[in-house]
């Protein structure tokens, strides 16, 4: 049997974990639901992305958010130095258990940066929802806990 | 600690067919420390479980708890509030804590979660190995503190086959030390090669499971 | 108290003749025609015939059958017996009931381990239990109670003894390598009549290790035969020398057997000097020879090397 093509006509929801070291000096930290041209973000600041569970981005993902962005420091940069390395290895386990159930690890994805405005942020989260539109809606959509 | 490794997340989408509330119950002991049935082992599981079971077209309910320990009664009766709210149970105990909640539940069926793999040490961060098979008759007297039983493939215990590979690791596994090159490496740096020298008689396995359920009685305790 | 024994290979060695051991494996087969066809083509040959034991942890027919099917057609096997299928009971009553088939070489051996079996193209049974009730010393010294004392390891006695005459194997050379003498001598402590080594290509490597047990006394203790297998190729030399434990190849071996024009006249000629070599060693009672897959190049190697009966 031929898969359904994931309907790709949908606006992406993606939630984007930043890291608040990776702002520019410059910025005011933003937080909350951001509407964006053809996805809807919604901010979520972070002391250090190495504080993030895999099972926070599971949870996000089961409550119907399309996406997860996770945005940490340059590896090198990482002010709690194995931060941003930890975030990547629990990413990767987190995506690997949502490959074992159809859900795509292309649905989380890191991006490693620095001196970033809303704006960037935003243009990252724009990226993986351009990628979570390929694989569809997320099925989950409507649940509530 | 007791080891313990989830069961393929396609063969717990499949024990939970067909069911609406599941508690998935977590131990902080043991399983917590082998990352695999803590907390954040039930709290990454959970939602794990519920997308997989959408997937194949299944809602599913999933309440979760983690209980300080689940192989003792008082914290097992915690779930007493909501068992009657599912219709399924999942523990990532150890096969100690999975069979008291079966006990105390036994109108609800109850799923393992994780396989018990072993009695092990955290060698290094992520890595857990072997240390002890439980064997009854502990010989680490005779083997400077190595346990042969447990980390020797084929539990010898007059030193090494001759499968030990050129870099000493186990015949059986490019990762594992050969225990008995081990042994031998630390007899000799106390000087003491010949005490391994004494033929070491065949061992009695009855004070272990080839005796049958081990059964402990203490009158003094009683 | 030592029962007596008597077998053809136990006969060569105590008259000083040098000993030959081969090898042969039984099929994976109920049909005991293929192990016929083999036996038929190396009788004759050697003192004693190995019957492997599950090798690899490969099910094939049992070392006793294979061994008493032989055995008929006038072969005298050396009747292998690993300790990680069956327990001190079960090896016992298949000791008993060896001897009652007129078996009466047995090497005792820890075994592969179950995960080899599926090394290869075979699926094999790596999820099987392993027993590993005793370790092949314990083993020795088993087959050496019911022999010598007519009694059972747990203590009870057997109507009459077994008489059987116990080999053991030696890795000389394997890791780590300064316990490996001390090994053998905890084999030949437990009871072990005869030693067949891992593979020899390194002639004074091997030859310091069996120094040294001839300083303790060993070799008087028990017959060492040298291992050999034919070398096929300087593929399979260096593939020896780097994956299998206890085997060490000289380099110079290698590049000999790379620039043979005939790799099999050559590893012929290799076996015949090797076998040579260790007949020079002092202690050295035998070989035991092996050319794996090509048991037809056997006659010809045996009757080059002068090891054919009348020569030995
Ligand atoms: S000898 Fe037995 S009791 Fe002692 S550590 Fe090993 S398995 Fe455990
Ligand atoms: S290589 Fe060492 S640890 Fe492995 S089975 Fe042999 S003796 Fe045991």
């Amino acid at each position: 049997m031929a898969a359904a093509k994931p309907d790709s006509n949908f606006s992406p929801e993606i939630v984007a974990l930043y890291c608040r070291q990776c702002l520019d000096a410059e910025e005011r930290p933003q937080e909350g639901a951001r509407p964006a041209k053809g996805f809807n973000a919604r901010l979520v600041m972070l002391p250090c992305s190495g504080k993030v569970e895999a099972y926070q981005m599971l949870r996000i993902l089961e409550q119907g958010a399309d996406g997860v962005l996770l945005v940490g420091c340059p590896e090198n940069a990482c002010r709690f130095l194995v931060g941003s390395r930890r975030a990547e290895k629990r990413l990767t386990h987190a995506g690997q258990l949502l490959d074992l159930v159809n859900m795509g690890a292309g649905r989380l994805a890191l991006k490693r940066a620095a001196d970033l405005t809303t704006a960037d942020i935003l243009a990252l989260a724009g990226q993986l929802a351009e990628r979570v539109k390929t694989l569809g809606p997320n099925p989950m959509k409507g649940d509530s806990l | 600690m007791i080891v313990a490794e989830w069961k393929p997340i396609p063969e717990l989408l499949a024990s939970l067919k067909g069911h609406k509330n599941v508690l998935l119950v977590g131990c902080a002991t043991c399983v917590a420390e082998c990352a695999a049935g803590g907390e954040r082992e039930v709290l990454t599981l959970a939602p794990v479980l519920k997308m997989g079971l959408k997937d194949q077209g299944q809602e599913v309910n999933i309440i979760t708890r983690t209980l300080e320990r689940q192989c003792e009664p008082e914290f097992v009766e915690e779930l007493a509030e909501i068992a009657p709210q599912v219709d399924a149970i999942m523990s990532l105990a150890c096969g100690i804590g999975m069979q008291l909640v079966a006990e105390r539940f036994i109108d609800l069926p109850l799923y393992p979660g994780v396989n018990t793999t072993s009695l092990a040490i955290r060698e290094q961060p992520g890595l857990w190995t072997a240390r002890c098979a439980a064997c009854g008759d502990c010989m680490l007297g005779e083997t400077f503190g190595l346990c042969p039983v447990a980390r020797c493939a084929k539990s010898l215990m007059n030193g090494p086959c001759g499968g030990t590979r050129k870099d000493g690791k186990c015949e059986v596994d490019e990762n594992t030390e050969c225990i008995w090159r081990l042994i031998v490496e630390r007899a000799e740096a106390k000087g003491r090669l010949e005490d391994l020298v004494k033929v070491r008689p065949s061992k009695n396995w009855s004070n272990s499971g080839h005796g049958g359920p081990k059964r402990m009685l203490r009158e003094d305790l009683r | 108290m030592k029962t007596p024994v008597q077998t053809k290979l136990q006969q060569a060695i105590a008259a000083g003749r040098f000993a030959l051991t081969l090898e042969i494996g039984p099929p994976q087969s109920p049909n005991p025609e293929p192990l016929r066809k083999k036996a038929e083509i190396i009788k004759g040959l050697a003192d004693g015939y190995n019957v492997t034991d599950n090798q690899t942890a490969v099910v094939r027919m049992s070392s006793i059958a294979a061994s008493k099917i032989i055995l008929e057609m006038g072969l005298e096997p050396v009747m292998q017996m690993v300790c990680r299928d069956r327990n001190r009971i079960a090896m016992q009553s298949d000791l008993l009931g060896a001897s009652a088939l007129g078996l009466k070489n047995v090497l005792a051996l820890s075994g592969d381990h179950q995960k080899a079996s599926a090394a290869g193209k075979l699926k094999g049974h790596p999820g099987a239990k392993n027993v590993y009730d005793i370790d092949s010393i314990q083993l020795i010294a088993t087959i050496k109670g019911l022999r010598d004392e007519a009694k059972q390891e747990g203590g009870d006695a057997i109507a009459e003894p077994a008489p059987f005459f116990i080999g053991a194997a030696w890795t000389p050379l394997g890791t780590p390598r300064n316990f490996r003498v001390l090994r053998l001598a905890k084999k030949i402590a437990a009871g072990a009549d005869f030693i067949q080594t891992q593979a020899v290509y390194d002639v004074p490597a091997f030859a310091a290790q069996v120094a040294k047990a001839r300083d303790m006394g060993l070799t008087d203790k028990a017959a060492i035969l040298a291992g050999i297998i034919v070398p096929r190729s300087a593929g399979m030399l260096s593939y020896m020398d780097r994956q299998v434990p206890g085997v060490e190849v000289p380099a110079e071996l290698i590049a000999r057997m790379k620039q043979a024009k005939d790799a099999k006249a050559e590893g012929i000629k290799v076996t015949v000097e090797l076998i040579q070599a260790v007949r020079a060693i002092p202690g050295v009672k035998g070989v035991h020879l092996q050319a794996i897959e090509a048991e037809e190049l056997l006659p010809e190697i045996v009757k080059a090397a002068g090891l054919s009966p009348q020569d030995r």
